[in-house]
């Protein structure tokens, strides 16, 4: 017979492969989560999406390696290495905390995870630990993506001088150790935030204040990341005007941290690498606290509480207009748009980049303080282009992603008007929408200045290029907004604008130098209005040619029919 | 009239319904009744255009459905299995908007959107978000929105599930009132003792088949049994219910 001992030896082992066992399938079930499966289409490929993501962090690491294919990595002055330094440990924290505030939601269990898991024998120990590795799953993917490559290649030309080999050796486990560290930084902030707000908070309070906190966390950021100011000297360094600059750039603590772990710490760096060990002590301490507090506080919470966001909603004002089609689809996306927390972070998104880029371009890329009137119109026709463009594919893309799938049996059983007439509610909805906030604001923008005859001329050109942006957007997108199905893969929209933003920007100052040269010869500025409206009604066309065609509403991407000729004959 | 004629539709080569037509007539209400799985949300979904049947037509008035779409849908009321809705909408803008969809007069949709929440009970309630509703709650903004425009025809898909005892009863006067105004009911539910209290015609589905399509009195008679239940066991029910509980119990026990 076995000894009691053997047998609560064997009892144990058995617990604890089934806890394992519970832990794995957790964790697989709360990574996936990160990502809203709502959202997909029935076809859509989860792996397919993680992967396009991957993909682009690969290439974007492999093109950063390029310098070093050239031989870059003998570099020889240490601004230069700093930059690459700052550059690649700075691009790592952002993608690391942009990807934390896009979990945002899935940081915490929420009220599905409770009343799934509560009647099941899972204990919290596990359910926590499960949640808090899937949390760091995401970003420590991404981030091993980003620096597939550049984690290989550079550390190569940041070896510390006179260490050998053993520094050559140790330069890869320092720039890694760094951006593990530096990254998880972000996600401790982004959590103990969420946290603080959390715990102090009611949670019916929280919960609309988190959609805020989301989206203004996205925007800063971006703004940090595309606004810091660079200081990669070590004169920059130590200035005293500098310090309170950099007490609040978390990147350069870290740069001083790398140079510390790889044993090529300058003086310089010395009070940067202290503040990144504290600033990293307090943010981790700062998350556990939150999310041990999370677990102990919020959940009995979560379970009494509901997850109801308005407990009390009074009639909105929102606009209504004549006609019912146009004015059902606007206020359908505008609730939608102002109460849907991912659609509004999404838009918060693209418009915290547009906030980044327009401020950047007007401190320092291009206009200096000094510069000349003719610099700040420039910059004025810059931002008004961006900003058109921005909140157009802004609205296209939230537009794309659903927020209720299996309600939209409402929209087909209810249409009583051909496709047609569904899209000319859509033009309308994203002209009022999108068109004419922007003109809204360039006019009091406008207003504010001194009286310029050419600003009607450059207001009534935005107005052009918005339709065409509209019409462009309907072409592309012909589906009634948040109701049909995201497929990853068929909706490349993100990816292509990600990847041309570059090539837009240059196209957008040559845009706007090329105006303000017209605005001040009126016959030009006719023609190049008249091109414009011409361009928009060529635009108009295609896209009514292609919704008479369609009688019934589409809510899934088509497949083209594929036609293989057997060639018999 | 609504006429089904031998509806078909496959998935993947599996029938979810085969070869089913009956007749749906004004003034009375069509029982359509079949065990979990057996084709009746499939053949509501193909009444009302959310999906194409394989091979077959369904007939309103005589005119194929699917000739002119649209007119069909200005004559049809739906109330779905599933309470799906825009759950970040209130009880009011939902209606509102479906009223905007279905290109109501805003004065006659404003009457009839405040007049459906008072009776239904959900006036009161009428700005609170649909996330916050109960599952009765959610059937009344349903129920609202397939009846706000005066259909002719009426679907309704298990249209009981979740109401309480005093909106059932409010429901089942309903569905006879507007039988008596003529309108075509075409009425699916697992409720037998009210299928059998206020349908006048039965139609029974089983694997996708029509296996019964008669007057409850009729099915009664010829099949010599008092009740609904009986003819429903006889006609669908395959196994013994006591001898599956007793292997259920067995096995849970086991």
């Amino acid at each position: 017979m076995p000894s009691l001992g053997r047998l609560r030896t064997s009892s144990m082992r058995n617990d604890l492969a089934a806890e394992k066992l519970r832990f794995l399938v957790l964790y697989r079930v709360f990574l996936m989560r990160v990502i809203d499966l709502e959202l997909l289409a029935s076809d859509g490929d989860l792996t397919r999406l993680i992967s396009q993501f991957m993909s682009i962090f690969v290439t974007i690491s492999f093109f950063t390696i390029i310098p070093i294919l050239f031989g870059a990595w003998n570099i020889k002055s240490m601004t230069a290495r700093w930059a690459v330094e700052h550059f690649l440990i700075e691009t790592s924290m952002t993608v690391a905390g942009l990807i934390a505030v896009l979990a945002w939601d899935s940081a915490f269990p929420d009220r599905r995870d409770l009343m799934v898991l509560s009647p099941l024998p899972v204990r919290v120990g596990t359910l926590f630990l499960a949640k808090t590795s899937a949390l760091f799953a995401a970003p420590g993917l991404a981030i091993f993506s980003l620096n597939i490559f550049a984690g290989v290649g550079w550390p190569l030309a940041f070896v510390a001088k006179g260490s050998g080999f053993f520094g050559l050796l140790w330069a890869w486990p320092a720039y890694w150790l760094t951006v593990v560290l530096a990254s998880g930084f972000f996600v401790f902030v982004m959590l103990t935030l969420q946290g603080l707000v959390a715990n102090l908070l009611p949670r019916q309070l929280f919960l609309r204040v988190s959609a805020v906190l989301q989206s203004a966390s996205l925007c800063f950021l971006l703004s940090l990341y595309l606004l810091e100011p660079s200081f990669r000297t070590p004169e920059a360094l130590t200035a005293p005007q500098n310090q309170r600059a950099l007490a609040w750039l978390p990147s350069y603590w870290f740069l001083g941290l790398f140079n510390q772990i790889n044993g090529s710490l300058h003086p310089a760096l010395a009070p940067l690498a202290k503040r990144a060990w504290i600033a990293l002590a307090c943010s981790a301490a700062g998350a556990v606290a939150s999310i041990l507090l999370a677990y102990l506080r919020m959940l009995p919470k979560i379970v009494e509480q509901p997850d109801i966001l308005p407990a009390s909603r009074k009639r909105d004002g929102l606009p209504r207009f004549s006609r019912s089609l146009p004015n059902a689809i606007t206020v359908f996306s505008l609730r939608t748009l102002l109460r849907s927390r991912q659609h509004l972070m999404i838009l918060g998104f693209y418009l915290g980049l547009g906030l980044a880029i327009a401020a950047g371009y007007v401190h320092g890329w291009v206009v200096k303080p000094s510069a000349a009137h003719s610099q700040w119109v420039t910059a004025f026709l810059f931002i008004s282009i961006l900003a058109m463009i921005l909140v157009v594919t802004a609205l296209r893309v939230v537009s794309s992603m659903p927020t209720a799938l299996r309600a939209n049996w409402i929209i087909r059983v209810t249409q009583t008007r051909p496709a047609l007439a569904y899209q000319e509610a859509v033009r309308f909805s994203w002209l009022v929408l999108a068109v004419a906030p922007v003109l809204f604001f360039l006019s009091g923008a406008a207003l504010s200045a001194p009286a310029r005859p050419w600003l009607a001329g450059h207001l009534f050109a935005m107005l052009l290029f918005g339709v065409l942006l509209v019409e462009f957007c309907l072409y592309t997108f012909p589906k009634i907004p948040f109701t049909c199905s995201y497929l990853p893969g068929k909706a490349n929209i993100h990816f292509v604008f990600w990847a041309s933003l570059m090539l837009f920007l240059v196209l957008i100052h040559k845009s706007a130098v090329f105006e303000s040269r017209m605005l001040h010869q009126p016959y030009q500025e006719l023609s190049t209005l008249f091109g414009l409206a011409l361009a928009a009604l060529a635009m108009r066309g295609l896209v009514q040619r292609r919704a008479v065609n369609s009688k019934e509403l589409l809510f899934e991407e088509a497949e083209e029919v594929e036609i293989i000729s057997l060639k018999l004959s | 009239m609504l006429e089904l004629r031998n509806l078909n539709k496959l998935y993947s080569s599996i029938p979810a319904v085969s070869d089913v037509s009956f007749v749906a007539r004004p003034g009375e209400i069509t029982g359509y009744l079949g065990a979990n799985g057996s084709g009746k949300s499939t053949t509501m979904r193909i009444v009302t255009g959310l999906i194409e049947p394989t091979s077959g037509e369904v007939l309103f008035e005589g005119n194929p459905t699917r000739r002119d779409p649209m007119v069909y849908r200005q004559r049809m009321g739906y109330v779905p299995e599933e309470p799906h809705l825009y759950t970040h909408l209130s009880g009011l803008e939902y209606l509102v908007m479906v009223a905007q969809l279905r290109d109501m007069r805003p004065k006659t949709a404003a009457a009839r959107i405040h007049g459906l929440l008072r009776l239904f009970g959900l006036h009161g309630d009428r700005d609170l978000s649909i996330s916050s509703y109960s599952k009765g709650m959610r059937q009344k903004i349903l129920l609202s929105a397939a009846l706000m425009h005066n259909p002719d025809l009426v679907l309704l898909d298990e249209p009981f599930s979740g109401l309480d005892v005093a909106s059932a009863l409010v429901l089942r006067s309903l569905i006879q009132e507007l039988a008596r105004r003529g309108k075509v009911v075409l009425f699916s539910s697992h409720e037998l003792e009210t299928v059998e209290r206020i349908c006048s015609h039965i139609v029974i589905l089983h694997k996708g088949k029509v296996v019964a399509d008669d007057s409850i009195a009729n099915l009664r008679s010829l099949m010599e049994l008092s009740t609904l239940e009986g003819i429903f066991s006889q006609l669908v029910v395959d196994q013994d219910p006591d001898a599956v509980s007793r292997e259920i119990a067995d096995l849970i026990y086991a």
